[in-house]
């Protein structure tokens, strides 16, 4: 039995140990920082944004999300994209106080992102008689070496990462705003 | 007004007319820098500040917070080290380049080519001689400071990242991807020992009296702490989140650490080894440099420098600089005042 096992599991290894060749971070670090307000109170946005394994319930690229560990420090959650492709996110911070929370990637899939690494802050904070949600964060391309190939460029990254965070925005306001909670 | 230019190491056939376009644009705006800078301002030193996809050197005096000169270096610009010379060095890992820059007058020496990703870099005091990590490569190299020619190479792990040259010719990298300190003896360029830290290793710090080296690791989000007699490591420091930059206050008895993730700078106590304070900077702080009772830190998303008092441990100014600042270096002004220079 663990050796037909071992057989199947081969491949995944050589699979996994290319992606971690991949996680060395280039030198070229790129911004991301997109803004969208909604019309709900920063308390009502943060029972949505603030559960940091439910992010599928508002991210439409999102086929399913699962949380481990809690809404806290060291915390993480495993998204399955609908286009392909698995990634895991590890908390830094957690500052449910401050309506505020860091996390970063932990190993690459250049198929849900073309990015080698990434890290990211989601704000909500008091606009109006609304709410601002800030996402912003930092990301290297998926090849970091200096002749990257055109889908894993800065360029290409760049337009994934935003795609990604605008879509995310949307999905978040069409979310809270839809469910009336005020 | 502006010194004739050294030429030695651009002689490379064909790319020499496009270094010789590309100087005189760095002249162009070397004089803009030279026409905007402050004169008379006597500072106890200068601080240089990279901005990555601004492609420039800025220089900021201690005590003023504005940007006095800013030197066009081109393209992608990262780390840099400097030489008892009071010259600067760049790496630009994205180009494969090494720019020379004199920082009395804000003027770019040469370009030095290389075949590879250098990143980290250190400078021996002297200047004969650049040493890089290569990044891709997984290698020390050390360069021929006129001519860039790469005259000894030495192994070390994975993704170097910063180096720290020693009084003593050792040479300390961080391994970043394989989590351990190469030891490099910079004379034999060869590696003498390994040490392993935390996870992702990428900044370091000597203490002033060269006894220690501080790490800081990126994933794990602490600081080692290695003595550097018996290579031993002493402590593991938890601190913010994302720690990517070090520095000692200039008695040694704090160190501080930036946290790139939660926009702070860790305090800690050298004795004690635990955190006795924290203080708020900009967004993505990077490299930190101490002069005298000041820090300055390099906030990559703000694009400004955090000026902060180390008497009262706060944010006393922002600098706005290029975009992508992320390493800064101090050039002391009066030589007796070498001591100062924490990297």
């Amino acid at each position: 039995m663990p050796r037909v096992t071992m057989r199947f599991v081969t491949p995944t290894i050589v699979l996994a140990l290319t992606a971690i060749d991949a996680l060395a971070h280039g030198p070229t670090p790129q911004k991301i920082d997109q803004t969208i307000t909604i019309k709900a109170k920063p308390d009502a946005v943060w029972k949505v944004v603030g559960d940091f394994g439910g992010i599928k319930n508002w991210h439409p690229s999102l086929e399913k999300s699962v949380g481990e560990g809690g809404d806290k420090e060291g915390g993480t959650r495993t998204l399955t994209f609908k286009g392909g492709g698995v990634l895991k996110e590890g908390l830094d911070e957690w500052k449910a106080d401050n309506f505020t929370y860091s996390y970063r990637m932990s190993d690459p899939d250049l198929k849900a992102l073309p990015v080698s690494s990434y890290s990211a802050t989601i704000t909500v904070a008091p606009e109006g008689d609304g709410s601002k949600v800030e996402w912003m964060g930092r990301f290297y391309r998926g090849d970091t070496g200096n002749e990257p190939p055109d889908n894993l460029s800065d360029a290409a990254g760049k337009e994934a990462m935003n795609r990604f965070f605008n879509d995310g925005l949307k999905g978040l306001k069409a979310k809270v705003e839809g469910s009336g909670t005020q | 007004m502006i010194p004739s230019r050294d030429e030695t190491s651009n002689q490379r056939g064909c790319l020499r007319l496009l270094f010789r376009a590309r100087r005189e644009a760095a002249q162009a705006v070397l004089l803009l820098g030279l026409i905007s800078s402050v004169p008379g301002v006597a500072s106890a030193a200068s601080i240089f500040v990279a901005s990555q996809d601004a492609g420039q050197l800025a220089r900021i005096e201690t005590g003023t917070k504005t940007v006095a000169a800013t030197i066009d270096v081109q393209a992608g610009p990262v780390a840099l080290a400097t030489d008892a010379h009071g010259r600067i060095y760049l790496s630009h890992p994205d180009h494969g380049a090494i720019t020379v820059v004199e920082g009395r007058t804000n003027r770019v020496l040469r370009r030095l080519l290389y075949d590879g990703q250098p990143f980290g870099i250190a400078a021996d005091p002297d200047g004969r001689f650049v040493y890089i990590g290569d990044w891709k490569a997984g290698h020390l190299a050390r360069l021929d400071a006129e001519t860039g020619a790469v005259n000894a190479i030495a192994v070390v792990g994975k993704d170097p990242a910063n180096l720290a040259l020693g009084h003593d010719g050792r040479i300390w990298v961080a391994d970043r991807e394989s989590h351990q300190i190469s030891v490099i003896n910079a004379a034999r360029m060869q590696r003498i020992a390994t040490i392993p830290v935390g996870e992702g290793p990428f900044a370091l710090g000597l203490s002033p009296a060269q006894d220690r080296l501080y790490v800081a690791n990126v994933r794990s989000n602490d600081l080692s702490v290695i003595d550097t007699a018996t290579l031993k490591l002493l402590a593991t420091v938890p601190v913010g989140a994302m720690p990517y930059g070090v520095a000692t206050s200039t008695d040694g008895a704090r160190i501080l650490v930036t946290n790139q993730h939660a926009g702070t700078v860790s305090v800690i106590d050298a004795v004690d080894l635990k955190v006795s304070g924290t203080v708020k900077v900009g967004r993505y702080p990077e490299g930190i440099v101490v002069s005298g009772a000041l820090a300055y830190v390099a906030n990559w998303f703000s694009e400004d420098v955090s000026v902060i008092d180390l008497a009262s441990l706060h944010e006393i100014g922002r600098v706005p600089v290029g975009e992508g600042p992320r390493a800064l270096s101090v050039t002391p002004n009066d030589r007796s005042q070498r001591s100062e220079v924490v990297r």
